[in-house]
């Protein structure tokens, strides 16, 4: 028996089965759909992850999920205080096992555009900047991108800018979920009820494993009813409403 | 005794000069100072933050900044970018020095540390250090080449914190963000705090110290200062109130419209220590 759920739930709980139990997970800036797939995965697939929010936790207590994940309310629970230089510290030593990156473009390669379109000193579009991830992205064992858009403007060929390039390990949309094999994105599993001529057409390089791919599992009920109850407000829903 | 009005430390700060701004995105932004800075007509600031928000935001809007050398500029979730910030930027208005958090962090802790530059870890496949003022120098004990940048020594910090007495000592309650790092980077530090204490009060904790009084040079009593942005444990984002902002600023008279009607709630008399 099928229950429903939107494509904000589909995202979560991809990022959530990525988290391997034990792994140090990082969740930053502007990232409620990460916080969702961080909590799931404590309460679920992941129990043993160690999750450090740049709210200043680690492990904090989550009981909700908020739009504004910078909010210092992510240090509740936590018995220490991990502060913005103590993560890039342990970023810069290697201590993260896994990340999460939002991103504005990425190309046919992987490389990530944050930065801008066009003239450096006077770009058509300025985009927020890269955050840390030039930093994080070589450095994390394996980096989750995801953006809750699928577009050609954001899946391009080729971007103007690297701002970040690295340990890529999958990206995540609301049609689908890449991996990057061989230095190229390919087609890791296109979501339900997805097709493909649709993921084609918004996306703005050629998927070389477009027809062979696996579709992606289904949300469980168990999975849907703990993002549910970690959000009943829908919050994670913010990240399609803008942009 | 340094506590000062709002309207007397902000003429601290002077034309061109390099400010640090605490807090990050919508969190902790010493709000009513940044607004004072605007109504007061402060130009050619540059600011250097890993992770400005709606500092960047107002003082792009009141055409104060000549350069933003920063991570990333967004009033995060629910709200999106910055628009003024990004409006100033398309415009070629404001010189974007395209950095890195941990990068502009790896500056500040030089300055902080009295050294010329730090390394910084990763960047491997980012362009970000070919348009930066970043440096490849050879490791000397290993061969390996290096990426370095240069320290930077904010003229000022201006910190909005939960405590702080006349004589400059601060409490942060949560996360810190990189207010620690940015006190001792700069020169000197303003503080807007949401309450005057007591000294006996830091005295009997004096660990929970994030700013110690000899960094501070001026002590603003700014309840709710930091407002439509949140507080730990004090205050949410004002929702409402960010919108109102992002709707009103859209336009240079809106702008000062904004400061004028946030002008009563941001300039108080001096508060009295408790």
């Amino acid at each position: 028996m099928s229950v429903s759920y939107s494509p904000a739930d589909m995202m979560a709980v991809s990022m959530a089965r990525l988290i391997r139990d034990g792994e140090v997970v990082f969740v930053g800036v502007n990232s409620p759909l990460p916080l969702a797939a961080a909590t799931l995965a404590r309460r679920h697939n992941a129990p043993n992850c160690t999750f450090i929010s740049v709210g200043g936790g680690i492990n904090p207590t989550v009981d909700r999920i908020m739009a504004a994940t910078s909010t210092a309310d992510l240090g509740r629970g936590s018995a220490s205080i991990f502060d913005n230089q103590e993560i890039y510290g342990m970023n810069g030593r290697g201590g993260f096992d896994l990340t999460f990156l939002g991103m504005a473009q990425v190309d046919a390669k992987g490389r990530v555009n944050s930065s801008f379109i066009g003239d450096r000193e006077k770009p058509k579009v300025r985009f927020p900047g890269g955050g840390g991830g030039p930093a994080i992205l070589p450095m994390s064992k394996r980096a989750v991108l995801w953006r809750a858009g699928h577009s050609p403007k954001i899946f391009v060929e080729d971007v103007q800018f690297t701002t970040s390039d690295g340990n890529i390990d999958r990206i995540v949309t609301p049609l689908c979920i890449f991996r990057k094999e061989d230095g190229r994105l390919v087609l890791d599993s296109i979501h339900p009820g997805v097709t493909r001529a649709e993921l084609a057409e918004k996306t703005g390089f050629r998927i070389p494993n477009l027809d062979d791919a696996p579709v992606t599992p289904e949300p469980t009920a168990e999975e849907l009813a703990i993002i549910r109850e970690i959000d009943p407000d829908n919050v994670r829903r913010v990240e399609f409403g803008l942009q | 005794m340094k506590q000062v009005t709002l309207e007397h430390a902000a003429k601290l700060v002077r034309n061109d000069q390099i400010v640090t701004i605490g807090g990050t995105l919508s969190q902790r932004i010493p709000a009513a100072m940044v607004r004072e800075l605007a109504r007061q007509g402060v130009k050619g600031l540059h600011l250097v933050k890993a992770s400005p928000g709606f500092d960047a935001d107002v003082l792009a809007a009141g055409g104060c900044l000549a350069s933003v050398r920063a991570g990333m500029v967004t009033l995060e979730q629910p709200f999106g970018m910055a628009p003024n910030f990004r409006k100033a930027a398309e415009r070629g208005e404001l010189d974007v020095i395209e950095n890195a958090c941990p990068a502009v962090m790896a500056s500040l802790q030089a300055a902080a540390y009295g050294l010329p530059f730090q390394a910084v870890a990763g960047f491997a496949g980012s362009d970000v250090p070919s348009i930066a003022p970043f440096a490849t120098v050879k490791d000397p004990f290993t061969g390996n080449d290096t990426l370095v940048v240069p320290a930077i020594r904010p003229d000022w910090a201006i910190l909005h914190v939960h405590e702080a007495d006349v004589r400059g000592n601060a409490r942060i309650y949560g996360t810190p963000v990189w207010d620690r790092l940015m006190s001792r980077a700069a020169k000197r530090v303003i503080l807007t705090a949401e309450k005057i204490v007591d000294t006996s009060h830091f005295v009997a904790q004096p660990e929970m110290t994030v700013v110690p009084e000899i960094f501070v040079e001026a002590v603003v009593h700014a309840p709710n200062g930091a407002w439509p942005t949140a507080v730990f444990d004090r205050y949410d984002i004002d929702e409402p109130a960010m919108r109102h902002y992002l709707d009103i600023s859209r336009t240079p008279e809106g702008f000062r419209k904004y400061l004028e009607e946030t002008a009563s709630h941001d300039r108080r008399a001096l508060g009295v220590a408790a």
